[in-house]
């Protein structure tokens, strides 16, 4: 045996073991892209010395035959040999590929950052709508708590407590400024999801006096409506507000807002459309969605109640 | 059968440039145009925004804060939409950023407030339990370059075409114009009137007094640019 085919097994062999002492069995041997790596590369070991001894052995032995071309460069020529056919197939059938690939495999189904974005939204919507779509009680709190961190702490504060007067304070459910600021200028927040003002306070009669709200009347309903619906007020309040809010202040459907708990529907109107009131302005919160809107009321509920 | 262009070296070069230039050119061209045209509903900075966007850039805000949502579920329900192309139509430069230590900026409008950023420049740390971003005292001070927000707002219309002064179409079908002085006089008297409704919001009374003094201190813009980022 001639010493280039010795060399090329030693050499074969070696890269084998190097190949094979690299590979990490303990946590790869059963994993099928590992197998086929592994595979590939005693493949390319064997397919490179292959190679390499075809050719070591064709310059050694092969001599020069065919025609030379007619134009040389400085007395360096070429060759005249055909195409071998081979080669030419794979040729014109990589051109065709191309062409297909280009024309039709790549634009049509193409990768798309934004389709594979609509696939992945796809999968965590409908599982979120499988795992949470139904859950009530605590585990709603629970998850309101998670929804209130991540998106209103950072304005109402982590004890909810509105960090000095930068945002409402949530463990009440309304602070006298805010009352106060509602009698004397009106609202028109769409509290109620729709466009549905209340007047300010040249709309405002007290029917025990038959006149319009006083400055110590709204002082004393405002107190009353911020102490929880107790205290000196209730007058006031029977005479001037309970028309629209009714007598225990809890509201009625299409026509005013609860003010003496938070209900569900108010924080979420809060959540979608936002609040401009005494104490500043509160964003529209839209990334959230329905329920979520849903657990983070029922956690500002849980605060107050 | 092709020799000749063997023995033409230079031609061939040529040649060769020309095909894959033209490959470039109509592959590349139509989809980039088409990207970087302005997004419905994006305008053009106002002189305070301008302002306000130097004095960002000014104080590395995006050393700190990208501006850009990739279309990930994760990013999209905390910051709302993912991001387009057409929407930095007008940022020169560009503010995506490289780095999240604080988080992303792009549509920061949509969930804070004048009064939210007006505290949290002062003291991040009085919102944001151990924030790490730092306060921006010398903003409440500091006056805002008005001038050279104008000066940049000529150039970008001059040079780029910037819609100024014109209709601009909006997501609802309305059309917004932003206005942009024809003096500078004018323009300092536009910044003023829009740093009055933001300082209306505020409530540091050293910052609503300067603006009613008729300063502009950097506070006021760089909050009309956060305001702005929707
Ligand atoms: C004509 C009916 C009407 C009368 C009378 C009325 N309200 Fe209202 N009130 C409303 C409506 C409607 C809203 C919701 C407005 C909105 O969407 O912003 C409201 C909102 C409020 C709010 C704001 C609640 C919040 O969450 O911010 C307060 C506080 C309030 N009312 C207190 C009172 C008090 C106190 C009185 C009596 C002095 C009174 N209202 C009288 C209709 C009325
Ligand atoms: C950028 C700051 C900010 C963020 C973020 C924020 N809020 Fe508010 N919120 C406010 C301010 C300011 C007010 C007070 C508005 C006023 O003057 O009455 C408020 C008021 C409220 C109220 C009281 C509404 C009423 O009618 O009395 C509720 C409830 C509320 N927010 C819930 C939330 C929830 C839930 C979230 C998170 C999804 C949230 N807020 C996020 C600033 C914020
Ligand atoms: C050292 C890095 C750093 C720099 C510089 C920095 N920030 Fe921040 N920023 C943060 C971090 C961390 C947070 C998150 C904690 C917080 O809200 O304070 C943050 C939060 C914010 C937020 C709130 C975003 C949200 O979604 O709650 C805004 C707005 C903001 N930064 C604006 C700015 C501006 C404007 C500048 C430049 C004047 C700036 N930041 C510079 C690190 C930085």
């Amino acid at each position: 045996m001639n010493k280039l085919y010795l060399g090329a097994i030693v050499v074969t062999v070696l890269m084998l073991i190097a190949t094979y002492v690299s590979f990490d069995f303990k946590h790869g041997s059963s994993d099928i892209v590992n197998q086929i790596a592994i595979l590939g590369a005693v493949v390319l070991v064997i397919a490179t010395i292959f190679v390499v001894v075809k050719y070591v052995r064709q310059m050694q032995t092969d001599t020069v035959t065919g025609e030379l071309m007619d134009e040389n460069w400085d007395g360096v020529g070429e060759y005249d040999n055909p195409v071998p056919t081979g080669w030419a197939i794979v040729f014109a059938l990589t051109m065709i590929w191309g062409m297909w690939y280009y024309l039709v495999g790549y634009p049509v189904n193409a990768y798309s950052q934004i389709g594979e974005y609509n696939e992945d939204a796809k999968v965590l919507n409908d599982k979120f709508e499988a795992e949470y779509k139904h859950i009530v009680g605590d585990k709603l709190v629970e998850m309101g708590e998670s929804v209130y961190l991540s998106n209103c702490a950072a304005c109402h504060g982590l004890n909810a407590d509105g960090i000095d007067g930068q945002a409402a304070d949530l463990n009440v459910r309304i602070e006298k400024s805010v009352v106060k600021d509602a009698i004397e200028n009106g609202s028109n927040n769409h509290l109620l999801g729709m466009e549905m003002p209340m007047p300010d306070r040249n709309g405002l009669f007290n029917m025990n006096t038959g006149a319009l709200i006083t400055d110590a009347e709204i002082d004393a309903v405002s107190a009353f409506v911020a102490n929880g619906m107790s205290g000196a007020g209730a007058d006031v309040f029977a005479g001037t507000c309970a028309a629209c809010h009714g007598e225990d202040g809890k509201g009625m459907e299409s026509v005013s807002p609860n003010i003496a708990t938070y209900d569900s529907a108010l924080v979420v109107n809060v959540i979608v459309e936002g609040k401009k009131g005494a104490i500043g302005t509160m964003p529209k919160m839209e990334v959230l969605n329905k329920k979520q809107k849903e657990a983070v009321a029922a956690y500002v509920q849980s605060l107050s109640n | 059968m092709f020799h000749w262009l063997e023995k033409n070296p230079f031609l061939f070069s040529v040649g060769v440039f020309l095909v894959i230039a033209f490959a470039g050119v109509i592959t590349l061209i139509p989809s980039f145009a088409e990207a970087s045209r302005p997004v419905i509903g994006t305008t053009p900075y106002s002189t305070l925004e301008l302002a306000g966007r130097h004095v960002y850039i000014k104080n590395s805000c995006n050393a700190c804060h990208s501006q850009l949502v990739r279309p990930f579920k994760s990013e999209t329900d905390r910051y709302g939409d993912y991001s387009l192309s057409g929407e930095y139509a007008y940022d020169r430069p560009f503010l995506w950023g490289s780095k999240r230590t604080g988080p992303d900026l792009m549509r920061v409008g949509n969930y804070r407030t004048t009064e939210w950023h007006e505290n949290h420049m002062m003291d991040p740390e009085a919102l944001v339990p151990g924030s790490i971003m730092p306060g921006y005292k010398w903003m409440f001070t500091n006056l805002a370059d008005i001038d050279t927000a104008y000066a940049e707002q000529i150039t970008v219309t001059d040079f780029f075409g910037v819609p100024y002064n014109k209709a601009v179409p909006m997501k609802d079908g309305s059309t917004k114009t932003i206005f942009m002085g024809s003096t500078v006089e004018e323009a300092r008297a536009d910044a003023l009137a829009e740093a009055k409704l933001v300082a209306a919001d505020m409530k540091n009374q050293d910052v609503k007094d300067m603006v009613a003094k008729g300063q502009i201190p950097e506070i006021v813009a760089i909050i009309a640019y956060m305001n702005s980022l929707k």
